[in-house]
């Protein structure tokens, strides 16, 4: 049997991030899947052991740009795991209104680019518009549309303005019916659900060896979500479920997103309730941060963040150990992309919500007679649509 | 506090040192055991390899693996210190873990720790770099 | 060149290149597109090749594994066409600049013509940024 390699990247026309896929295919099939990265490699853990505790939560903001409040709550989770550190109710509730706002932000963002990439841009357009109120209460908090810099040891930098809940709690409002209505929506296509049901599957048991996380885990019913597993800031005193499914498919993951974020919006507007009546400060002063090791993670959408923090007494951490949800996520295509069509990659691919790499591109194989000829995956992944769309009519 | 201390007694003295705080427990242990130890906490135990952190201490290269049991939010994380700075080498945990692949990978070109039966020990993140770098982590502390 | 420039700034293609960034300023480039701004009104399109771009939105620090790369999609670009860095990333380095693995000129990799600083710069930022470029090709 012939084996072709595709190689997909490393640079990606339209979308984020350049990574490069080989996949090996049998004709139609997908046999194996290799991945190169460090593309996108900067040396975060080597910048933050010269940059002082603050200045490093500056940087860690910076790791990604969805998941800005994630990486920063886990990293002063770690920080505060040394000393033990207590931070004040409002600052917990507030800490968790940002962290839950940025879960909706980027689930809504992975549907609408899960869209576009089965060739449903109108799902794109409208999942993006209905992403901008978020970033709008963003704006209103914290005064940036993304990196937000909300975070300290010990605390928050900012207040909420306790005059703007109101108006916080109308876009919420107006927020959760459009997600409804595209919930609805995107439920009721049958393109959609032939598309994306039995796709990818990913097992339990896969998910458990590879050490997944996140909705991708959660998906194959595997339950871990730190929020649970080791409530801090306000995840104790608020109300909410964990969803998990149990085909481990694409449609899975995204139904499970879509449930996440309903979730989400119960979760913000409990912490918003709370924030007009609790009062009192919103940072404890810390002077220094003792010898010794913390750990501290936190669920980005994604999944668990895990920071690692040592420290020797100074105000510069000796080593800060970083681990973002996708790198462990990230391996499992190997076990979730064999024997699926190469239409099918694409999707499956972008399905873990890889921080988007670049999954579509002009690609060269070769056929029977090594003669190459050019595909396009994108294309490929649209002409499946049609097709589908044309054998249901 | 939780309890670490039937975990502490079935492990005997593999256990070198240890350090127990809330949730957390920090343990060393030798080379030759950690692939059992490993086996325990993932296969026995359900607990799910987070990452694991390589440091350069006074002491030589250090490998700290966090296994986090998601039942009660504990982490379990053994230690093995090298004191052979210049060609530090112990056992990989991959073919018990299959999660480690690529962590194990990423630390040893990161700090140049050889893991022994890897199954793929090549550098994942620098590979194919123009300008071959070589264990960023520590080039810059060799002397100090 | 006046004459073609004049066209150009009718309608500017723009392609996206993501050269280690944070990814934030990727996204804010595609929020460019979507309803709330939509820049397609004023004929700037996104791209999916450089060969039919007019104008390259780069952002983030080149990394020197990237940086090969980015050289090699600047060449192939049809010429004229203009380089704008998206963010601090290109136009400082950001937190970045400290790193063993980012570029330490990033002008030597891909010349850039305009800058638009931010961490991320706002999306009417880049709008205004294209355009003010689109009324230098117009002069
Ligand atoms: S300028 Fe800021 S937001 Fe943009 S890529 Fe760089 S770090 Fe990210």
């Amino acid at each position: 049997m012939d084996k072709n390699v595709i190689p997909v990247g490393p640079y990606h026309p339209l979308l984020e991030e350049a990574e490069y896929f080989t996949l090996q295919v049998d004709g139609e099939t997908v046999v194996d899947i290799d991945l190169e990265i460090g593309w996108m490699h900067r040396g975060h853990e080597f910048i933050s052991e010269s940059k002082t505790f603050t200045q490093s939560l500056y940087l860690v903001e910076r790791i990604c740009g969805i998941c800005s409040t994630s990486h920063p709550l886990a990293a002063v989770h770690a920080m505060e795991d040394v000393d033990n550190i207590e931070i004040p109710l409002r600052a917990r509730y507030i800490r968790t209104l940002v962290g839950e706002l940025e879960r909706i932000h980027s689930h809504l963002l992975w549907l609408g680019l899960a869209g576009h990439f089965i060739g449903y841009d109108t799902l794109w357009m409208w999942a993006w518009k209905y992403r901008e109120p978020v970033l709008q209460m963003f704006e209103i908090i914290s005064g940036n549309r993304n990196h937000y810099g909300m975070m300290r040891v010990g605390g928050v930098a900012k207040d909420v303005d306790p005059d703007k809940i109101k108006s916080l709690l109308d876009i919420m409002d107006e927020i959760e019916k459009k997600i409804q209505m595209i919930a609805k929506a995107a439920n009721d296509d049958p393109v959609l659900k032939s598309r994306l049901k039995g796709v990818g599957v990913l097992t339990k048991k896969d998910a458990v060896d590879f050490c997944a996380v996140g909705p991708t885990a959660r998906a194959s019913g595997v339950s871990v979500d730190v929020r649970k597993d080791e409530p801090t800031d306000a995840y104790d005193l608020v109300d909410f479920k964990i969803i998990v499914t149990e085909n481990g498919d694409v449609f899975d993951k995204t139904v499970v997103r879509l449930l996440e974020t309903f979730e989400s919006i119960k979760i913000c507007k409990q912490c918003l309730e709370k924030l007009k009546t609790v009062n009192g400060g919103i940072r404890n002063n810390v002077k220094e941060i003792s010898a010794g090791e913390g750990i501290g993670r936190y669920e980005a959408p994604r999944g668990e963040v895990f920071h690692y923090v040592r420290t020797d007494g100074t105000n510069r951490p000796v080593r800060h150990k970083v681990r973002a949800p996708s790198y462990v996520n990230i391996p499992t295509f190997k076990a979730s992309c064999k024997g699926i069509p190469v239409a099918d990659a694409l999707i499956t691919l972008a399905a873990v919500d890889p921080c988007y790499c670049c999954t579509e591109r002009s690609i060269k194989i070769r056929d029977k007679n090594n003669e190459p000829y050019q595909l396009d995956l994108m294309k490929l992944s649209r002409e499946k649509t049609e097709q589908i769309r044309r054998q249901m009519k | 506090m939780h309890n670490y201390s039937e975990f502490i007694s079935l492990m005997g003295n593999k256990i070198l040192s240890k350090n127990e705080k809330q949730k957390r427990l920090y343990f060393e242990v030798g080379n030759e055991n950690i692939i059992e130890v490993a086996d325990y906490l993932f296969t026995k135990l359900g607990c799910r390899l987070s990452t694991a952190t390589a440091t350069e201490t006074y002491r030589g290269i250090e490998v700290l693996y966090h296994f986090s049991l998601d039942k009660s939010g504990e982490y379990y994380c053994p230690r093995i210190v090298m004191t052979d700075k210049k060609n530090p080498r112990m056992n990989s945990i991959t073919p018990v873990v299959r999660g480690a692949e690529w962590i194990e990978r990423e630390m040893s070109e990161m700090l140049g720790v050889t893991f022994e039966g890897h199954p793929r020990p090549e550098p994942l993140l620098t590979g194919n770099h123009p300008q071959n770098i070589k264990v960023p982590l520590r080039k810059w502390r060799s002397n100090g | 060149m006046s004459w073609y420039n004049k066209r150009l700034a009718k309608s500017i293609w723009v392609y996206h290149m993501s050269a280690s960034p944070c990814n934030n300023c990727d996204i804010e480039i595609l929020d460019l597109l979507t309803p709330k701004y939509d820049v397609e009104r004023f004929g700037i399109k996104l791209v999916g090749s450089v060969r039919h771009a007019d104008v390259i939105l780069l952002s983030g620090v080149i990394n020197q594994k990237v940086a090969p790369q980015v050289k090699k999609i600047y060449e192939q670009a049809a010429k004229p066409c203009f380089v704008v860095g998206v963010g601090t990333c290109p136009a400082s380095g950001c937190c970045f600049k400290d790193s063993y693995n980012t570029v330490k000129k990033r002008e030597d990799v891909i010349p850039i013509h305009l800058y638009i600083p931010g961490c991320p710069p706002k999306p009417e930022a880049m709008i205004e940024g294209v355009v003010k470029l689109a009324g230098v090709l117009n002069a």
